[in-house]
């Protein structure tokens, strides 16, 4: 290639696109012209994809232009030209509406084509084919999908994944060609390739299969709601006719964990599969059996020790890819169960060297976690010499995991405060700064003992601290905790440096935070306070000004608990249902509406143990990612905090029940139970409940869900008899229609006695059916329907109900504060059918309270110690100590519960499920 | 190295001209019938078209481009995009679908008004001359209305396609104008 023409194809290095319209204009005309030049028309489609693919479109006339010119291109046959108008038409199909054009000429292709294009052809032949058109294409579809070459069977394959939510009923109807295609055996032909003389034959693989993949991922699709089905599939491609491709195999694995994620009976059936996978040649297989093992929590332990070992043997493989994926399940595990995974920490330790940083910093974050109070110092050592080395990224993963190590053993904070203070000191970015600082954050906030210690580290870093934000946040920690502490005037000088030293924003916050310490009650304090902040009134800045003015006024009051509401609080709004109100308030198109002020009090508050206690289970439950990833998962569904969305939901429900007059009557909301599921899942009219509580009444409300999409319910109602006669029934509003796949709520309300009262409520749903005429949605005129009934499950209010989680920074004291104990001891049953983590979870659900020092984590399988906190609806708080033990007489349980309130205790003490 | 001369040969002899020749009609006419019989001389099964068959056939020294665009009701609005270049449109009529006649007559008659056919020549094909009850093609051409051209060199020929006749007979009057005219 000459330099001239050299430099004229320079742009497609150079990341900048062609322009749109010249491509347009010389499609059109090359495309047309009555000669075809195969490479010219090839050069300029391929301009035409960059375009495409770098998201530019084109406006629909000018769209259908270049498809008809495109579509002219057929009559040249050259295949390399063909392949790219194949691939053109794909990229067009979106932008126009005439591309049903193309069938005639793609089904030729299919019957008859070049074998090079011939899976181009496939695959653009399902983005034209539509629900009517589909009929005419089935046979060669099926032909394709068992076609003897692979390229051709996978393309047909991928397109009937395609071609699913289009015609999902006509893709079933080719089930047996995809069993086919799984189990036969297709290798690429031998003169598909050879012919190039850049390739021999022995350059490229004559086979990988991976249309067993793909017809494996179409199968499991046509196969899915069918569980009998599923397993037959499984057991056959793991007996009969076993995978011969990698990935098709790491897909099986997927589905199995599938399966087992759904029905947790199934796990044992299944087991016998995974000792193969986890000796299987590929490393990939390994790694997924591994995942799917520990990942899932009904596997038996050796089984769990089985896995580990796996990973154990992939760590020392040359193979970086496989390193790191092993090191990145280990560490995994690591955050929930570390004493699994100690057998790999020579491995690991010998992987802090590894040339792979990535690898190394999670081995050194793996045995973080895994480090137990004797060896955490020296891990913390070795860190401290390896900081320097690694990239900003990776510091903050270390950091992170400095953090949790630190929440998770409160005794050694003072190495790790150490370790922080270091690190804060060296050369860093915001990202990084912020890490620490948040870490500090944390460790004072939950390890009360550490505060001094760690504000005295902060005070020192905003000496000379570069990033505004950050100097902004820690002076208002600085307000907050300096007047909690014994010596409260040493942290008031760091702030007043401030006052002097800093920008406005810092000065301004600053101000604030010296104002809160006139709130000890200490009179030599307060004056000199006043005398700093009267100082503060000179400042060239207004906001500085306006902010010390207000606090001195608010500091010369008599009344120093108003002083104490505006100047530090006691409880914090709710922030994701401030702003979502705030939204609702400012977007209501009716203007009438503005005349009334947005009411505040409508925002929930916490006070700020609520809040720590969200925040703390946040914090540690932060890698607890779902099990098995589906990919179902819809899009749309961002990822918000559980805490906030808790609170999103209690004000929903608050929203809803305010919106019905009679429940309205009710009062204020006290407290929203879980959605509790009263039928399968899989039924046809599912039923969940909620429970709400409300000063003197509780409103249970039914979520009725029609799943059949010809009948329509009428009338439906929920007979609801509680077994105590304590609760009486004061109104019931049932559904007058539940049309055919919808769903809608029943609310039944009762009269609740004082105190706390467990019951138990049998429930029936009575409801009149009616077949529903598909084409119209409504039921035949004059149809009078089968009245029936469907009892569902029973609903019972526990003590939880009258319990929401609280945090505890220190629940030893909570628990010596507390009088009142009562201590019940209870057989849960056989132990060998238990697993002690699932019966912790179910216990810290229903009693509906906050697991302290990290308890909810078993860490031994024969006996366990739980702690719980919480607080009453009516304020009262409430700890527990329950003691697991598995013996061969059975799982024994003793829960010794302390509250303010004696009845209180007893119950939840008494309470087992 | 033979692409050259033949490349050379080719000129001299005419046959590197390639022309563009429509085939259209409505639906069930025996366009796409047709369009393999002349380039394959066989009666191949068909189904209705969705969309075009393109076939490049030599005959006598030239290299055509025979387009044959399908004829249902949803496809004619698309014979538009393909008028362009086109030297001549075969026109085929069902001589037994006395019923849709005038259709085609409009079709027809819409067709030939649009500007990029002015130079186009016309043969029309009274298909279907085997069966039973099919009009003649004096019949055909009287129903279409051929007389009022004006301006065109235009043709009918009565065919069978399934029997091959009148097939070579149209081509080669059609050939014969299009050398005259346009080359």
């Amino acid at each position: 290639m000459s330099t001239h023409t050299y430099k004229k194809f320079e742009d497609i290095d150079s990341g900048t696109l062609p322009d749109k319209m010249t491509v347009y204009q010389e499609c059109l005309q090359a495309f047309n012209a009555s000669t075809i030049h195969a490479k010219r028309c090839r050069l300029l489609l391929s301009r035409l994809l960059r375009l495409l693919y770098a998201g530019e479109t084109f406006p629909k006339t000018e769209a259908t232009n270049l498809f008809f010119s495109t579509s002219k291109l057929f009559h040249h046959n050259d295949s390399s030209l063909r392949q790219l108008v194949y691939l053109a038409i794909k990229e067009l199909c979106s932008l126009s509406d005439d591309i049903l054009m193309a069938t005639a000429s793609i089904m030729k292709d299919i019957h008859g084509g070049d074998i090079l294009y011939k899976p181009n052809a496939v695959r653009t032949l399902a983005r034209v084919l539509d629900g009517s058109t589909i009929h005419a294409a089935e046979r060669a579809m099926k032909n394709c999908v068992v076609d003897k070459n692979p390229n051709v069977s996978s393309a047909a394959l991928v397109s009937s994944y395609h071609l699913l939510p289009v015609a999902k009923d006509v893709v079933r109807r080719w089930t047996n060609e995809t069993q086919e295609a799984v189990s036969s055996n297709k290798v690429f032909p031998q003169t598909q390739y050879n012919m190039h003389e850049h390739y021999g034959a022995n350059r490229l693989l004559t086979a990988t299969y991976t249309y067993q993949y793909h017809a494996l991922g179409l199968l499991y699709h046509l196969r899915d709601h069918d569980k009998m089905a599923l397993m037959k599939m499984i057991q056959q491609f793991n007996t009969q006719q076993p995978l011969k491709s990698s990935l098709a195999t790491v897909q099986l694995i997927r589905y199995v964990g599938k399966l087992i994620e759904e029905d947790s009976n199934l796990t044992q059936t299944l087991w016998p599969f995974f000792p193969g996978w986890l000796k299987h040649k590929s490393d990939m297989v390994e790694l997924e059996a591994a995942r799917t093992i520990l990942a899932l929590p009904k596997f038996l332990s050796e089984q769990q020790m089985q896995a580990i070992n796996t990973l154990q043997t992939l760590l020392s493989v040359p193979r970086t890819v496989t390193r790191f994926a092993a090191v990145r399940i280990l560490n995994k595990i690591a955050m929930k169960s570390p004493e699994k995974i100690m057998v790999c920490n020579l491995e690991l330790e010998s992987l802090i060297n590894d040339a792979n940083r990535s690898v190394s910093t999670y081995a050194i974050t793996t045995l973080l976690k895994t480090g137990n109070s004797e060896n955490v110092d020296r891990l913390v050592k070795t860190i401290s010499g390896f900081m320097d080395d690694i990239s900003e990224e990776f510091k903050i993963i270390v950091i992170e995991a400095i953090r949790t190590l630190s929440l998770k053993f409160p005794d050694k904070h003072k190495s790790m405060l150490n370790f922080l203070n270091d690190v804060l000191r060296d050369e860093g970015g915001f990202n990084f700064k912020n890490a620490i600082i948040e870490a500090i954050f944390d460790i004072i906030k939950f390890i009360p003992q550490s505060r001094e210690l760690a504000l005295e580290m902060l005070c020192e870093f905003i000496e000379d601290c570069e990033y505004t934000e950050l100097a902004v946040r820690v002076l208002h920690l600085l307000g907050e905790e300096g007047p909690k502490t014994s010596n409260p005037t040493l942290y008031i000088r760091h702030i007043y440096n401030r006052v002097v030293l800093e920008n406005s924003i810092v000065r301004s916050s600053a101000v604030i935070a010296l104002s809160k310490f006139a709130l000890i009650g200490n009179d030599s304090i307060t004056k000199s306070i006043k005398i700093l902040l009267e100082r503060c009134l000179q400042d060239v800045d207004d906001e500085v000004r306006d902010r010390a003015a207000l606090s001195l006024k608010l500091l010369s009051t008599k009344d120093v608990e108003q002083a104490k509401d505006f100047i530090a609080p006691a409880f914090k709004y709710s922030l994701p249902v401030l702003e979502q109100q705030l939204a609702l308030y400012v977007n209501n198109p009716d203007k009438e509406h503005f005349v009334h002020p947005f009411d505040i009090k409508t925002i929930p508050t916490m006070t700020e143990e609520e809040a720590k206690a969200t925040e703390f289970k946040e914090k540690t439950t932060i890698y607890d990612e779902p099990a098995v990833q589906t990919h179902e998962a819809s899009p749309d569904e961002e990822k918000v905090p559980d805490s906030t969305k808790l609170a999103l939901l209690q004000q929903q429900y608050a929203q809803e029940l305010g919106a019905i007059p009679e429940i309205a009557a009710c009062g204020r909301l006290l407290h929203s139970s879980a959605v509790m599921e009263l039928t399968e899942k899989e039924t046809e009219f599912v039923v969940t409940a909620v429970k709400h509580i409300f000063e003197k009444h509780v409103v249970i409300q039914y979520n009725v869900q029609n799943t059949l999409t010809e009948i329509q319910l009428e009338d439906v109602s929920i007979v609801s008899q509680p077994d105590n006669e304590a609760y009486t029934e004061e109104f019931l509003m049932p559904l007058d229609v539940l049309r055919a796949g919808s769903s809608g709520s029943i609310y039944v309300s009762f009269s609740r006695p004082e105190g706390i009262v467990p019951a138990v409520f049998s429930n029936t749903l009575s409801y009149t059916t009616k077949d529903v005429d598909p084409s119209t949605g409504e039921p035949a005129e004059g149809e009078e329907g089968f009245p029936d009934e469907y009892q569902v499950e029973d609903l019972s209010i526990v003590p939880g109900d009258y319990v929401v989680p609280a945090f505890t920074g220190n629940f030893t004291h909570a628990w010596d504060e507390l009088q009142n104990e009562s201590v019940a001891v209870f057989n849960l049953g056989d132990a060998a059918t238990m697993d002690l983590q699932d019966v912790v979870l179910k216990l810290v659900k229903t009693m509906s309270m906050m697991p302290a020092e990290s308890t909810d984590v078993v860490t031994s399988s024969s006996s366990h110690t739980l702690k719980l906190y919480g607080k009453s609806i009516g304020g009262d708080k409430i700890a527990a100590i329950v003691r697991l033990a598995s013996s061969s007489k059975g799982m024994m349980m003793k829960s010794q519960v302390r509250s303010s309130d004696a009845e209180l205790s007893e119950l939840v003490a008494n309470y087992v499920e | 190295m033979g692409n050259v001369f033949s490349g050379i040969f080719g000129r001299l002899w005419g046959v590197n001209k390639e022309i563009r020749i429509l085939i259209l009609g409505l639906d069930g006419a025996g366009k796409t019938t047709i369009l393999y019989k002349l380039q394959m001389g066989e009666v191949v099964k068909t189904k209705p078209t969705i969309g075009f068959n393109v076939e490049t056939l030599t005959y006598k020294n030239i290299s055509i481009n025979m387009w044959d665009l399908g004829g249902q009701t949803s496809i004619r609005p698309y014979w538009r995009c393909y008028y362009a270049n086109t030297a001549a449109v075969i026109f085929v009529v069902d001589s037994t679908d006395k019923e849709r006649i005038d259709v085609a007559k409009k079709e027809l008659h819409m067709m030939l008004k649009e500007d990029e056919l002015t130079d186009s020549a016309l043969l029309v094909f009274a298909n279907k001359q085997d069966q039973p009850g099919a009009l003649t093609a004096a019949e055909v051409s009287k129903a279409l209305g051929l007389v009022d051209l004006k301006d065109r060199s235009w043709s009918i020929v009565a065919s069978s396609a399934i029997k091959g006749e009148g097939l070579s007979e149209g081509l080669d009057w059609l050939i014969d104008v299009i050398k005259e005219e346009q080359m």
